[in-house]
């Protein structure tokens, strides 16, 4: 019994902060995908990728857009591998929950 | 206001939310309706020392008939969407309903199949997406404080 206590004793406490005390994640982890609009190419490379399917790429008269949705997100972390330009880097973040899905799809365009 | 602040003043509202709300806590039912068992693993380190819900007087049950909320994984298969509805008419009004990860979101990686729903909410109502595969238990904790505002919300619409 003596050395249950000791060990309680020694190990103190784990339990996080974690709401009143914001936490990162480790080094690595895969987080929220971000687009950098001035870096895409917009060549579809990371559609075809994504094996969830949430990357869409639109043509339309007023130029190019490209859409990403957190929604369905694997974070796999293909469309970064994949990218020939850089313009998608997974990032640490994970606060991603959200009462609607539209709020969890990014779109960058560019204009022709 | 920095985003720290932010948080640090939401935690402390999550307690009195929920003591408004429920009287005391927030009960959990979780619902597997055909996940990979990643998710769960992760609703399990919820109750772990470390994350330790419980300081929040959220609580785990056995019953949808005990619970506030509905914690539902997995891309609804064939097989679990009788059993996901039942349990959802089980759950006592006022409930809501958590979207855990990615599959309970829109199909994840399953997508919208023969055997699989795509996402949950083509069978019951969701209030809140937690997506991730699987989420973070941090992340399942910052999806639930903004599931609970949301309950502010119906309730209030409610009585008006």
């Amino acid at each position: 019994m003596f050395e249950i206590l000791r060990k309680t004793l020694k190990t103190g406490t784990v339990t996080t902060q974690y709401p009143n005390r914001p936490e990162t994640a480790p080094e690595g982890f895969r987080g929220k995908p971000e687009l950098f609009p001035e870096k895409c190419t917009y060549c579809g490379e990371c559609v075809k990728a994504c094996p969830p399917g949430v990357i869409w790429l639109n043509e339309d008269n007023d130029g190019k857009s490209l859409a990403l949705s957190y929604c369905g997100c694997i974070f796999c972390g293909r469309c970064e591998e994949v990218c020939p330009s850089d313009a998608v880097k997974l990032t640490r973040e994970y606060e991603l929950a959200s009462k609607t899905k539209d709020d969890l799809v990014t779109i960058i365009r560019r204009k022709i | 206001m920095t985003v720290e602040d932010e948080l640090e003043i939401m935690g402390q509202r999550l307690n009195e939310k929920i003591k408004n709300i429920f009287g005391r806590s927030l009960h959990i039912r979780e619902v597997d309706a055909g996940s990979c068992n990643a998710c769960e693993v992760e609703v399990t380190a919820l109750s772990n020392p470390i994350y330790d819900i419980e300081r929040f007087g959220i609580h785990i049950v056995a019953s949808p008939r005990h619970a506030d909320m509905l914690l539902v994984t997995g891309p609804v298969t064939r097989n679990m969407e009788l059993a996901l509805l039942k349990t959802y008419n089980a759950t006592p009004e006022p409930k809501l309903v958590a979207a855990m990860g990615s599959c309970a979101c829109n199909g994840g990686i399953f997508g919208d199949t023969y055997a699989s729903g795509g996402g949950i909410d083509k069978f019951i109502p969701v209030d809140v997406y937690i997506p991730g595969c699987p989420p973070r238990p941090q992340a399942v904790i910052f999806g639930l404080m903004v599931a609970v505002d949301k309950l502010d919300q119906k309730i209030r619409k409610k009585e008006a």
